[in-house]
């Protein structure tokens, strides 16, 4: 490099002497690096700018994602608000078999008649009996099932209180 | 490089820099102003995700197969009614006599879940070839080393503090990688959004108060859900691991699923 003088370096153009040329970058080099600094800062800059804000909140992912997903309005109204009115039906399914049932199994989604107790809940049939309790050789041992065919009676409700299974008819 | 480098280059220099960081600050908290007007609905208030660490725990032995749980996550999580895309559904066993004759202990192990589970038909096998027959919800694993979220490309699906795995609809571009990792066929693409989706927990429901929709409606108590952080008296899931021999799903993979279940057989993957 000594050999071959660059016309373009600062140090050729002020006509120093050799002694100082050791100090100097060539300006190809110099490029080079100013080159991939901007790179790198204009890459870090786009990163900082479009990366969510909650990005690494919790980990690698958005955290805001967790109330943006958190803010959905549930469907089911849950046994706790039918509880708020009908504590006394409440009170007398936990005695008896039907204890573990929860009111929307049943019933259907009531969400609109916790809210507003005009809104008529869903009106039912035989067939929410059937769905549990029709004989099926899946179904575990302990479980009461009839063969519907062969048992007896119209209509479920004829016999049986489905808030007090256990009264026998 | 032609200039000299004089105090009135470099003071300009080092001022538009710190103006340019100045404004990127500035562009960031404008953006977070912005998501934040944006965001549709707010978050359940006061909910903090290090405070919790949801569980299910699946009794097979208390499931009746009556469906009940797989229409109200539909009906809950507004999942598409075609008959492919469940997030949670129930499998039937049916584990059949073995042939006159042959040295084997069982005969042929029969698993069906049609249309998820919603409505079984009492009759597949004929009653007197059954040796033993039995339900067995399914759900999201909660994996504690989820591969599905190892392979995601861009940090759309991820395990909450609170120990649920979600997706971001918002970043997930729906390459379908998750839904090949995951080992329990838990995920599907939604066909409306094409983005991936699975069993969040009800995580609109149990940041509430509420409990999953499968465990509001299951009649039989054998979905258990609860919080390990919050034990509640008599907790339901501290009963359910002392009081049950317990086993999780495929745990020679190493994704550490979370969801226990109690009275699992052989042929249950």
């Amino acid at each position: 490099m000594n050999d071959c003088p660059n016309p373009d370096s600062p140090a050729a153009a002020a006509g120093q002497g050799p002694a100082r040329r050791g100090f100097r970058l060539p300006a190809q080099l110099v490029r080079l690096v100013l080159l991939t600094v901007g790179i790198v800062v204009s890459y870090l800059a786009a990163r900082y700018v479009l990366t969510p804000v909650s990005f690494g909140q919790y980990g690698w992912y958005r955290g805001n994602a967790l109330a943006e997903i958190a803010a959905r309005e549930p469907v089911y109204a849950g046994k706790a608000a039918c509880d708020e009115c009908h504590s006394e039906v409440l009170e007398k399914i936990a005695k008896g078999e039907h204890q573990t049932v929860s009111c929307e199994s049943c019933h259907g989604v009531s969400r609109a008649h916790a809210e507003d107790p005009d809104v008529k809940p869903v009106k039912l049939t035989g067939s929410h009996c059937i769905r549990c309790h029709e004989a099926n050789p899946s179904r575990p041992a302990w479980f009461h099932q009839i063969k519907v065919r062969e048992h007896y009676g119209e209509r479920c409700t004829d016999c049986h209180k489905p808030h007090q299974p256990n009264e026998v008819p | 490089m032609k200039r000299p480098l004089t105090r009135r280059h470099w003071l300009t220099t080092l001022g538009s820099a710190l103006a340019g960081v100045m404004s990127l600050a500035l562009a960031r908290k404008a953006k977070a102003a912005v998501q934040k007007v944006l965001a549709s609905a707010p978050a359940p208030k006061g909910y903090d995700p290090a405070k919790h660490r949801w569980l299910m725990q699946i009794d097979v032995d208390r499931c009746i197969g009556c469906g009940l749980c797989v229409e109200a996550c539909k009906t809950e999580n507004h999942v598409p009614p075609e008959p492919t895309y469940f997030r949670t559904w129930v499998e039937r066993y049916i584990v059949k006599k073995p042939k006159p004759g042959s040295d084997t202990p069982r005969g042929e192990v029969v698993v069906d879940s049609p249309n998820g589970g919603m409505h079984f038909s009492s009759a597949l096998v004929p009653r007197e070839e059954i040796m033993r027959s039995f339900f067995v919800p399914k759900l999201c694993n909660l994996c504690e080393h989820s591969p599905c979220s190892q392979v995601c490309p861009v940090g759309a699906t991820f395990e909450t503090p609170d120990g649920v795995v979600l997706v971001d609809p918002k970043y997930c571009i729906g390459c379908g990688f998750c839904v090949q990792a995951c080992p329990y066929g838990c995920r599907f693409l939604n066909p409306i959004t094409h983005t991936a989706e699975k069993c969040t927990l009800c995580y609109h429901r149990i940041t509430r108060g509420l409990r999953p929709a499968c465990v509001e409606v299951c009649p039989g108590e054998a979905r258990i859900f609860g919080d390990l952080k919050n034990p509640v008296a008599n907790d339901p899931i501290q009963r359910f691991i002392a009081t049950k021999r317990v086993m999780a799903l495929k745990p020679y993979l190493g994704t550490g699923p979370r969801v226990l279940y109690a009275g699992l057989d052989e042929e249950v993957r």
